[in-house]
């Protein structure tokens, strides 16, 4: 997996390419948790873009618990572009209940 | 082996309501659209044909209670929710037919939903009866012994006739019950629950109800993981979905369907059992449960061997 993060007016933009798995996940879950403070300190929404990654597994699914957790009520995250796989299990879990999820990071991004 | 469920709701015991049944009835009526059936059996075979398990069927309400067979001429139970019960009727019947009076009862924990049908447990009140109670708490006997005191209950329990005996067991250490490996392991739940793992004859059944597995905690996943390896059947606490448990319902004592796959497939379990179901769910709410849960099983195996996941209800036989 590989992660880009960016600045795109009001909010950071974290990009994971690849595949989230059992040999990456704690790699994937120390830059999501570095990006929220990064976030928090800026005051910035951080929308995690999914449109690269082929493959999360659960433990994405905890990088993305503890993230949330770290956030608390200071960083807003949204989840923007999961594929077909990706948004179905986000549905199962009920983790589209816990994150907002769009289409796509937007224009501005 | 063979794993006969008696009760497989969680919390508390429900029972369908008048408008439930109504609107199965109705449903079927619909879709028979004015056939003519020679008998009954004719409509059940139709019935079976044409409708899901949530309109032909229910999951039913009692609470934990699963029957495990395979012991020498002894009982195996585990937990004694409100579906002991039926258990017990059955188990009478057997009796009468000369299978041996010794109930190995092992519990889960001692909240209420666990232990509320020992009152009513026929076998209790049998002088030829003997009940051995196993459990990893050594507060497991005053905890049936205040359910009936005379706040809560008319029979004491000392009035019980059965020959009543405890057995605290130590973690980790297989103990012979009746020709039976037993193993337990300590869970995550308020005042603790345990796990158990039945092993005969080269077949491994789990029985793992009332276990919080909290995302921050590797080292009880492996351990978990560990425990369930290579088992034939994992019935597993699927009370919420992974949302709940971590968000409202965190620190509740469950988990969820989706921990429960991860953990079997990491294990090389071969089938999961999916057990204590939300007392709010209709049987159309546990029926979609378990089909988003085969779902989820297919999206994330890639190479690992199948898991089958089944969705245990009031009634169902697995065999092992």
């Amino acid at each position: 997996m590989d992660w880009h993060l960016s600045r795109s007016g009001d909010r950071l933009v974290g990009r994971p390419t690849g595949r989230v798995d059992e040999s990456n996940w704690e790699q994937f879950s120390e830059a999501l948790i570095a990006a929220v403070r990064e976030a928090a300190a800026a005051k910035a929404a951080l929308v995690i873009d999914l449109s690269g990654l082929d493959y999360m597994s659960s433990r994405g699914l905890r990088a993305l618990t503890m993230a949330k957790r770290e956030a608390g009520e200071a960083v807003a995250i949204m989840l923007a572009g999961p594929n077909p796989r990706m948004r179905e299990i986000l549905a199962i879990s009920r983790y589209d209940k816990l994150f907002a999820i769009i289409d796509a990071v937007g224009p501005e991004a | 082996m063979l794993v006969r469920f008696w009760g497989t709701r969680g919390s508390l015991p429900v029972a369908q309501r008048v408008e439930t049944v109504r609107g199965k009835i109705a449903r079927a009526l619909v879709a028979a659209g004015g056939r003519t059936f020679a008998d009954e059996a004719e409509a059940l075979a139709f019935a079976a044909d044409t409708f899901d398990f949530a309109a032909f069927g229910t999951y039913g309400g009692a609470t934990s209670c699963v029957e495990i067979e395979g012991a020498d001429d002894a009982f195996l139970v585990c937990d004694l929710g409100s579906g002991v019960r039926e258990f017990g009727i059955d188990a009478a019947r057997r009796c009468a037919a000369g299978h041996g009076r010794t109930h190995h009862i092992f519990l889960s924990h001692l909240h209420w939903d666990h232990i509320m049908g020992f009152p009513f447990f026929g076998p209790a009140f049998d002088p030829g009866a003997t009940l051995v109670i196993h459990s990893g708490h050594p507060d497991a006997e005053q905890a049936l012994r205040r359910q009936q005191e005379e706040i809560s209950f008319p029979v004491p329990f000392d009035w019980l006739r059965a020959k009543i005996s405890f057995v605290t067991h130590e973690l980790g250490v297989p103990a012979d019950v009746a020709g039976v490996s037993v193993t337990l392991i300590r869970q995550h739940h308020s005042h603790d629950s345990y796990g158990y793992c039945f092993e005969r004859g080269g077949k491994r059944v789990i029985y793992s109800t009332d276990s919080e597995h909290k995302v921050d905690n590797m080292e009880s996943e492996a351990a978990f993981e560990a425990f369930f390896a290579g088992a034939d059947l994992v019935i597993c606490d699927t009370m919420y979905s992974l949302g709940d448990t971590v968000s409202l319902k965190q620190d509740w004592g469950h988990s969820s369907n989706v921990v429960a796959v991860d953990l079997c497939l990491a294990a090389g379990a071969k089938s999961l059992a999916l057990f204590h179901h939300e007392p709010t769910y209709s049987d159309e709410d546990i029926q979609r449960m378990h089909a988003e849960t085969i779902r989820y099983e297919e999206l994330v195996r890639e190479a690992r061997p199948a898991l089958k996941v089944v969705c245990a209800y009031d009634g169902l036989e697995i065999a092992i």
